[in-house]
């Protein structure tokens, strides 16, 4: 077991996804708490109080996030899940969505109660489509039982929500491209100032989280902020979905709680490495956080690694993070040059084109793999790649460009030698190799 | 796409007044899903109904990937070749689909029943590889598997 | 206001918001491709990086000036960053400086030369786009030299709001296309996206391969095309690289028109047709004096006017509303007491024009009307059945509609019918052959400059006046 639970903590059967059966196990008591007992910004103040971080990539304090917008100052203000959900290796909102999608929706309730928010929407990735139906289905539901719409539970409080389908882009994951592609304008993410917060969907104060750290408020204000702080770390409180996937036996969706031991998690609970390699490397938080080797670390020395616990502050002292909490792990045999190929050609195919690093930066770097792969690599491609990734760094109007550099950067640190074999031989140290055999 | 205009005009209710470029994806969305493409014609449409300028509906549709201005086959076959889907065998699998289909990604067969495409991560790497077939995932599939399937698709 | 320190010195940032804007008017450069003070900040070029002591590198064209702040324009993270956004930039452009018309004036160059200086890094072949795509029966798109800094397409959506142009596709393969049902051609400012681009990436289809602009110099102008007279440069060759063996004509031809920024008139706008003057001062030009529709030398055509004043009683003059300031005062002085005059309209809407909008275009389509008519009233030209003597002065009068008694004369520069109908015609210099003032219609006054010579028979509309009222007869005096 992966320790507390703060979002599986249920079984699943044929209706838990149903609204009846989110109200069997308490569900929307938080909400009737809320609208009886607490103005918006005591409900703001216990997420503030939970220390509860973003689970969308970049672990933002939720609480300080919503802080940003003042409920009572008379302007419309949205709230948005950002449920697009495309970091390769994630799929953890996808769980939420099928078997708990009441959890997001008295959630946003919660929120929009708590941000005076009269119109929300949850951005749901295009190619989700059992996700999607069961999402509208429970909207359905709750509209039916007067849960949104005019006047909830009598209480005075108005609230509607669109559930809004991408169409295939993993920009509009990233929270101002998300509010071009609501807007019906190309999906280009924005320049910061201002902050959504600040100008956001329709230039109005907007708050965009993630499903799962939405999801979990619901939680949070049935149990209170303590209760949720008593989980997980002092400094990160609470757990987190985690999808894993690639070389490992039991692959799936997990509420680990923070603080809980990497190595446990990986070797116990997820039943160690498929055909019993060891392992080469984790990508523990989608592909944009950085890679980090395994047992052999060069980021890490073994020592750590065999102590490391799976926490926000733990995996950025290590220079990384948990990101998305999509992890991928990489058995020892699998060609890194070629992985890395994948990465870079989804980079470039997924650049909105905007801004000029990571519009030529990551078709620079995708044509360099690709010629490397194809056994044309020049000693001096390494310097150009680490070239085009530290001028992506910091340079770039969103965190796609930046993150194609990181991807570059980190394997090329850790794997250089498979790199100066492949263009020193033409051909892959690992035969290409990819799959665990 | 006139016949959707009442359906659109329902998603309206749920929506802040005065934003209706935000209908402009759900409406290309449906009006996909009703006949297969977004043809010349709905575009005019959407700029009257929505009044959005013409280029700013085109700017829209080639931006994201599932949008298309022109039929395809009647299955369509997405396979998934991000990093996980490739580490559980997607490479074979494409090459074992393209094989015998005898199309490459990006083509249609000539009976117009299959197109074939690769795409990015579709949140289903804990299940791969994973094939979407039109809109529905296909998981952990193998070529046998796959094979079973496409016997199912007429 | 704000102080702000640039280099280490206090910058008082007075109105501007950004850094950009702040250090530009310091006189701190800051390179800048996307940004344009007339377009909305898109920040997406990131040439303009600056760094801010504490914070780190970021876009100074959407850096708000915060009291206090520590600007570095030239640090060497600044320098490192600001090469490596040229190595992108340059990454899949062709670099054909040599065929393009920009070259010369175009910042990419400068900035290559003032920033980056370095042979590619890149050894990849340069991706194809399109060239020569046809944007209008105007425009020319080269994609494969856009950088994609949007200007273009912010402008057809905040100035001229004709929403012709988008960025379509994503990544690298991102590229500037107009609306599939449209072209520029229905958008009347269309040629501006042309000066607003930084690189070569818009041609102009009249001025493709005419000229290198470093051969060119400009003259500032006033475009005689409607009542908002926007200021304008006229670019032809440079007196130090006249060519010799071509048609003379060549060396003083208007190889094209640009507006000349003016914030109390046009900003740093115009219309099409103000790019198009030589459709009108190219005309066959009228070089010869007449009497009945018979050459006679100038001092001959004055004396006859001059007699046919003297013979007259009732006269009426048609002023010109395309004449100078200068040129209205001459003839007012001049002639004005023995003339009822009235100002009529030289030129009218053209079938298919825009006749006014929002921006600029005015529905008068005359320079002068308003510097006219304060001299000569504003009501419209009620002409006597019995009037002797009638003066028409430029275009846009049909003699059949004039009393059948009176005498006409006319002066002119252009090779018109009515030339010959006239009972003495004049040929009058036009406004590239002299200096002069118009008034605008908001009453703003713009001056023009000559850049081509004088043809050897006209007059100056000025110097005639006076001959034409002088006692004693025109030859004494000459
Ligand atoms: C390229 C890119 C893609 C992103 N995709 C997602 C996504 O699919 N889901 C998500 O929640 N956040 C995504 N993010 C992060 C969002 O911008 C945003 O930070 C997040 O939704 C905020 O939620 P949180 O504070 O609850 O984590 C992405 C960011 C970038 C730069
Ligand atoms: S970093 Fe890439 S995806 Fe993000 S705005 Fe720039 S071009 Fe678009
Ligand atoms: S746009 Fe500038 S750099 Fe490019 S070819 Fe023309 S002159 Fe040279
Ligand atoms: S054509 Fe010129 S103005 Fe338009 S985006 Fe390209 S470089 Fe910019
Ligand atoms: S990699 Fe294929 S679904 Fe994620
Ligand atoms: S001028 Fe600032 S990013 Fe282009």
């Amino acid at each position: 077991m992966t320790g507390r639970k703060v979002l599986t903590g249920f079984e699943i059967t044929a209706d838990s996804h149903t609204l009846a059966g989110y109200r069997a196990r308490g569900g929307y008591e938080a909400l009737a708490k809320a609208l009886k007992t607490m103005q918006p910004r005591d409900v703001t103040q216990e997420i503030v109080d939970s220390g509860i971080q973003g689970r969308g990539g970049a672990a933002f304090p939720a609480g300080r996030k919503w802080q940003g917008i003042d409920p009572h100052d008379g302007q419309p203000h949205y709230l948005i899940a950002n449920a697009d959900e495309g970091e390769p290796g994630t799929f953890k909102d996808r769980w939420v969505l099928e078997h708990d999608p009441h959890a997001l929706l008295e959630s946003m309730l919660l929120g929009s109660y708590a941000l005076g928010v009269r119109h929300a929407f949850v951005y749901i990735r295009g190619e989700y489509d059992r996700p999607w139906r069961r999402l509208d289905a429970a909207v359905e539901e709750a509209y039916a039982e007067g849960l949104f719409g005019e006047n909830i539970l009598g209480s005075g409080f108005s609230c509607d929500l669109f559930v809004f389908r991408g169409a295939g882009a993993y920009v509009c994951g990233e929270a101002s491209s998300l509010l071009g592609s609501i807007e019906g304008t190309r999906a280009w993410p924005r320049n910061r100032p201002p902050r959504m917060t600040v100008r956001g969907l329709y230039q109005a104060p907007t708050v965009v989280n993630n499903v799962e750290t939405i999801a979990s408020m619901a939680w949070i204000i049935r149990n209170g902020a303590q209760a949720f702080r008593e989980i997980g770390t002092e400094k990160s409180p609470g757990t987190r979905l985690i999808s894993i996937s690639g070389h490992i036996r039991y692959p799936g969706v997990y509420e680990v709680e923070l603080g809980y031991s990497w190595t446990k998690f990986l070797h116990e609970d997820c039943g160690g490495l498929l055909c019993n390699k060891p392992l080469k490397a984790v990508i523990p938080g989608g592909i944009s956080s950085q890679v980090m080797t395994g047992m052999d670390a060069k980021v890490l020395t073994p020592g750590e690694v065999e102590g490391m616990t799976l926490d926000h502050e733990v995996l950025r002292a290590a220079g990384s993070s948990l990101g998305s909490g999509g992890m991928i792990v990489i058995a020892e045999g699998t060609c890194m040059v070629r992985l890395l190929q994948i990465m870079l050609r989804f980079y470039r195919h997924e650049s909105c084109g905007q801004c000029t690093p990571c519009r030529e930066g990551t078709g620079w770097m995708h044509r360099i793999i690709d010629r490397i792969v194809a056994g044309e690599g020049r000693p001096e491609d390494i310097g150009t790649l680490y070239h085009i990734a530290r001028f992506n760094d910091g340079t770039t109007i969103c965190g796609l460009g930046d993150a194609a550099g990181y991807a570059a950067t980190a394997m090329l640190d850790n794997f250089r030698d498979e790199f100066d074999y492949y263009i020193e031989h033409g051909h892959s140290k690992f035969g290409g190799n990819l799959e665990c055999q | 796409m006139k016949h959707l205009i009442p359906e659109f005009e329902r998603l309206k209710t749920r929506l802040p007044p005065g934003h209706d470029a935000t209908l402009l994806l759900p409406c290309l969305r449906r009006i996909q899903e009703d006949q297969g493409y977004i043809a010349d014609g709905d575009i005019e449409g959407l700029v009257e109904y929505l009044g959005v300028p013409r280029i700013q509906i085109e700017e829209v549709l080639s931006f994201y990937g599932m949008l298309r201005r022109a039929p395809i086959g009647r299955w369509h076959l997405q396979v998934c070749h991000n990093v996980s889907c490739s580490m559980r065998g997607a490479e074979r699998l494409l090459d074992h689909l393209s094989g015998r289909l005898g199309i490459q990604p990006g083509e249609t067969t000539p009976d117009r029943r299959f197109t074939l495409s690769t795409v990015e991560c579709l949140g289903a790497c804990g299940t791969a590889p994973v094939v979407m077939v039109n809109e529905a995932y296909h998981e952990n599939l193998d070529p046998a598997g796959l094979d079973a399937l496409l016997e199912r698709l007429d | 206001m704000p102080v702000i320190f640039i280099n280490g010195e206090a910058v008082d940032t007075g109105e501007h918001p950004t850094v950009l804007q702040a250090a530009l008017a310091n006189g701190f450069y800051v390179p800048h491709f996307c940004w344009h003070p007339e377009l909305s900040v898109v920040g997406n070029c990131r040439v303009c990086l600056v760094e801010q002591e504490g914070r780190g590198v970021n876009i100074a064209c959407n850096m708000p000036v915060v009291d206090g702040m520590r600007i570095e324009t030239d640090s060497e993270t600044v320098r490192a960053q600001r090469k490596a956004m040229l190595q992108f930039i340059l990454l899949n452009h062709p670099v054909d400086c040599g065929i393009c018309d920009k070259a010369g004036e175009c910042t990419l160059q400068d900035y290559h030369y003032a920033y980056n200086g370095e042979p590619a890094l890149s050894r990849e072949p340069k991706l194809k786009g399109t060239k020569f795509y046809p944007l209008s029966s105007r425009i020319l798109l080269d994609n494969e030299r856009c950088i994609l800094c949007s200007r273009c397409v912010r402008f057809t959506r905040e100035v001229s709001k004709s929403n012709v142009l988008g960025i379509e596709y994503r990544g690298d393969s991102a590229l500037v296309r107009p609306a599939e049902d449209r072209t520029l051609d229905d958008d009347p400012y269309s040629d501006n996206v042309i000066d607003i681009c930084p690189v070569g990436a818009l041609l102009s289809r009249s001025f493709l391969h005419q000229a290198r602009v470093w051969y060119l110099e400009p003259t500032p102008s006033v475009c005689p095309r409607c009542a908002r007279g926007c200021t304008v440069q006229l670019w032809h060759r440079k007196p130090e690289w006249q060519l010799k063996t071509l048609d003379p004509s060549h060396n003083t031809r208007i190889l094209r028109v640009t507006p000349l920024e003016n914030p109390r008139v046009n900003g740093p706008w115009i219309c099409n047709r103000g790019r198009d003057l030589g459709e009108v001062l190219e005309r066959p030009r009228a070089e010869q004096a007449l009497q009945k529709g018979a050459g006679v030398t100038m001092m001959e055509a004055i004396e006859a006017t001059r007699a046919l004043i003297a013979e007259s009683t009732r006269r009426i003059a048609l002023v010109s509303s395309w004449a100078s300031n200068e040129e209205l005062r001459a003839f007012q002085n001049a002639l004005g007491d023995r003339f009822t005059s009235f100002v009529k309209p030289d030129q009218l809407p053209e079938e298919g024009e825009v006749v006014e909008d929002e921006l600029l275009i005015r529905a008068d389509k005359n320079p002068n009307t308003r510097a006219a008519q304060d001299l000569f009233g504003s009501e419209a030209p009620e002409i006597r059945e019995d009037a002797d003597l009638i003066l028409v002065w430029g275009e846009g009068v049909d003699f059949a509609q004039l009393p059948r008694g009176a005498k006409i004369v006319f002066l002119g520069s252009w090779l018109l019918p009515e030339v010959g109908h006239a009972d003495v015609f004049i040929p009058l210099s036009i406004q590239t052959e002299r200096r002069g003032h118009y008034t605008n219609f908001e009453g703003v006054v713009s001056a023009f400059e000559p850049c081509q010579p004088r043809p050897e028979g006209v007059i100056d509309a000025e110097t005639l006046f006076p001959l034409l009222a002088a006692p004693g007869g025109a030859r004494g005096r000459a």
